[in-house]
């Protein structure tokens, strides 16, 4: 069937080993050993998040899927802590900083409110440029290994957004260590796009591009940095992120250890669309562009907009994330805050002395004496979330976990958890795995959703109506590496949630399973829907356009999860 | 208009489609009294490095024969590199350029692209107006709505931003629009969008 699954999944199935590994300690909000008293005021802050989420505590356990024998759901194992299941840990891998030209923030600032929004891992990602590259990226660093020590429970790793030759952005970032600033000064002096004057969607640009990635990844080879990730951001904002790009930066490195992973499911920005009285008046996410003579020419106009806050690419049934799913290979997706300016925030950047170019940043930000809805973003955490489940809190254990695809995303603080796991002939698997069975074993799907178990950011409890069972055929590699649809894919069966509470769980029955197949989970406020960009037959209540100058990102709600494939043999 | 009365031009233009726009004007101006009846935009995705073309639909053979032989001889009178010029078989220029504006002419002329700047009525297109108003005013033959199959009612408001872009699909001039504030439409394309790294 000519899928690569076996190698790149199978290490996803041995859940039970349990063992410690290097995750020797436990942020303390998160340990229930630890007393309130004993916590800092962001680490209280931090524990009563999880509590209210129903992630601390005793939880779901007698309910789980795993109740004959094998694990617990990671939100579900008392004390937080998993016993053989995964810690999900919610993070963001966009976040902008007075390093980056349209930023304003400390690196502190914004660490402390990522902590204080719940992020458990966030990624410093300040823009590539000629600037960064001589200076920011040097500058930044001492920023964040403050911020490591004075955040003990939040990972902070560094790393930038690469301007990808011939595309759109990305985030790169390594893993910490002493290489951690010299590799991705080199990256960037060699590979950015803006950097190298390499912008244009030329097929010498797009090739530079690949080169970047097989630098990074030579970096882990030769061990001078432990990891590296890419993650391509706000993917169809332009145009310029062609499919045949994306299957590029997904080849250019070993199926044994990838590179490029995946892209963002849903942008930054996502307070752009509040009306104009109160807000930016304008298209969330930012996502207000048309075709540029740099953009792919088979993207049609729908594919520059937001759809309940989600890029086309993903929201769109049977679309381009679908078809790169029915490939059988990873491709993951994300949220993130893209954090530059924040809604409604008083400080503004500092000055007048500030200049850019030659410090390499911005000043440290000043009171600015009244609040500014001229912005779009939100504080990282504070609407966006990626939870990633991962093997112990480690910047190792996050890296691990993004690379096998065990990442759901949700906006606005809709679920409090997610547990998927697709089970048949003895065994299962989860987000991002693969489950091998013999052909014409039964399989099930099993979700257990935590419900919103307390207010979010905005203030009020959100309430999931509706969960969608995506499911598509795995038809192989594709000929023709720009296909940007699956024929095959669609909404295999939706589940109405009538409780507002608790947990909810759903099985999905995939019968006698006598073909590679691939699932995966979306969920919605029911506040606003409209049948997909595929039709009915595919898609009967998918997100709708978001309104240009009207689009509350509070009262459109979305949730996704990334994909469990089921391969018979 | 037949296929004769189109004349491309590429001068190489990068970057935003406003920068088309305007050197789109600054030629129809040069046309006086011979003005153009449309005005479109092309994107060229062939060679080295991608750019924006333009056509021009001229009212009659002689005018279209009168540009042709203008830009082909003179230049179109401002700095930059020759541009490269099309009319029916005809090309004049570097060759990419002159490939580009055959392109152009050739999309124009078949009505299969173009996203149109100038055209019938186009000046009428301002303020507030309703959809079926839009429709009689100007050549716009189509208003597609982002994300619904069916076409607007004819009584919903469209909020031009005085910038009305539509293009040519399949033979006919139609306008993409999309939902905004207040249950009205406003085209699809953004007067000024988003740019990168500014502020975002």
């Amino acid at each position: 069937m000519g899928h690569t699954h076996g190698h790149e999944h199978g290490h996803h199935h041995h859940h039970e080993h349990g063992h410690e590994g290097a995750d020797t300690t436990l942020p303390a909000a998160f340990d229930t050993a630890v007393p309130d008293e004993a916590l800092t005021p962001e680490q209280r802050s931090r524990r009563s998040l999880l509590r209210r989420a129903g992630l601390l505590g005793a939880g779901l356990a007698a309910g789980s899927v795993l109740a004959q024998g094998a694990a617990t759901p990671a939100y579900a194992s008392t004390g937080g802590r998993r016993k053989n299941g995964y810690l999900w840990l919610a993070g963001d891998h966009h976040i902008h900083t007075q390093y980056s030209s349209d930023g304003k923030y400390r690196v502190g600032d914004q660490v402390r409110q990522g902590a204080a929004h719940g992020l458990d891992w966030m990624v410093i990602t300040d823009h590539g440029s000629d600037a960064h590259a001589r200076i920011g990226v040097d500058k930044v660093n001492p920023d964040i290994r403050e911020a490591r020590d004075t955040y003990e429970d939040t990972l902070v790793f560094q790393g930038l957004e690469w301007n990808i030759p011939a595309a759109e952005h990305g985030t790169v970032f390594v893993h910490p260590g002493r290489n951690e600033v010299a590799v991705l000064k080199q990256f960037e002096t060699d590979y950015d796009g803006s950097v190298k004057g390499a912008t244009d969607s030329t097929p010498a640009n797009e090739a530079l591009a690949v080169a970047g990635l097989t630098f990074l990844s030579e970096q882990v080879r030769s061990r001078r940095v432990k990891d590296v990730l890419m993650l391509a951001n706000h993917p169809a904002r332009k145009g310029l992120d062609s499919p045949h790009e994306i299957r590029a930066w997904r080849d250019a490195t070993p199926a044994s250890h990838q590179i490029a992973v995946g892209f963002e499911g849903a942008p930054g920005h996502q307070a752009g669309g509040i009306e104009k009285t109160y807000g930016m008046g304008v298209a969330r996410g930012l996502y207000d562009n048309s075709p540029s003579a740099n953009s792919f020419a088979g993207y049609p106009p729908e594919s520059y907009r937001t759809w309940g806050g989600f890029d086309w690419m993903t929201a769109t049934v049977g679309g381009l994330w679908d078809s790169l799913l029915a490939e059988g290979r990873p491709w993951w997706i994300t949220a993130n805050s893209d954090s530059h300016q924040v809604y409604t925030d008083t400080a503004v950047r500092g000055g007048p002395d500030s200049d850019f170019n030659l410090n390499g940043r911005h000043t440290d930000p000043v009171y600015g004496g009244k609040i500014d809805t001229t912005q779009g973003d939100y504080w990282p955490g504070q609407y966006s979330r990626t939870h990633v489940g991962s093997d112990g809190f480690s910047y190792a254990a996050v890296m691990d976990g993004i690379r096998a695809g065990r990442i759901w995303v949700d906006h606005g603080g809709l679920l409090s958890g997610l547990d998927a796991r697709v089970a048949g002939g003895g065994r299962w698997a989860t987000l991002g795995g693969a489950l091998h069975v013999r052909k014409g074993t039964r399989v099930t799907l099993t979700v257990d959703l935590g419900l919103a178990g307390g207010a979010n950011w905005a203030g009020f409890v959100p309430k999931l109506a509706r969960v969608d069972v995506v499911q598509g055929d795995v038809t192989g590699p594709v000929s023709d590496r720009d296909t940007l649809s699956a024929p095959t894919a669609r909404v295999a069966k939706s589940y109405e949630v009538n409780k507002s509470s608790g947990t909810v769980r759903l099985t999905y029955d995939l019968g006698a399973v006598d073909r590679p197949v691939y699932v995966r989970l979306r969920g919605t406020d029911g506040n606003r829907s409209a049948v997909g960009l595929r039709g009915a037959a595919v898609d009967p209540a998918g997100p709708a356009v978001d309104v240009l100058g009207d689009a509350d990102p509070w009262k459109d709600l979305w949730f996704y999860s990334n994909p469990v494939w089921v391969l018979p043999s | 208009m037949s296929e004769s009365h189109v004349v491309g031009v590429d001068t190489g233009h990068t970057g935003a489609l406003r920068g088309a726009d305007h050197l789109l004007r600054a030629f129809a101006a040069e046309l006086g009294p011979d003005a153009a009846v449309s005005g479109c935009t092309h994107h060229v995705r062939d060679g080295l490095r991608p750019h924006t073309a333009l056509s021009f639909a001229l009212p009659s053979e002689r005018a279209a024969r009168a540009l042709w032989q203008r830009l082909a001889r003179d230049g179109p009178g401002r700095s930059g590199d020759a541009p490269g010029v099309a009319f029916g078989d005809e090309r004049h220029g570097p060759g990419e350029s002159a490939a580009g504006a055959a392109l152009a002419a050739a999309e124009h002329a078949a009505r299969t692209g173009g996203r149109a700047v100038l055209y019938p009525g186009s000046g009428a297109v301002t303020g507030v107006l309703t959809v079926a108003r839009l429709l009689e005013v100007c050549a716009v033959e189509r208003v597609a709505v982002l994300g619904s199959p069916e076409a607007p009612s004819p009584e919903t408001l469209l909020v031009t931003r005085e910038h009305v872009r539509p293009e040519w699909r399949e033979g006919r001039l139609v306008l993409v629009a999309m939902p905004a504030a207040g249950g009205t439409l406003v085209p699809f394309e953004v007067p000024d969008p988003t740019p990168c790294c500014a502020d975002h």
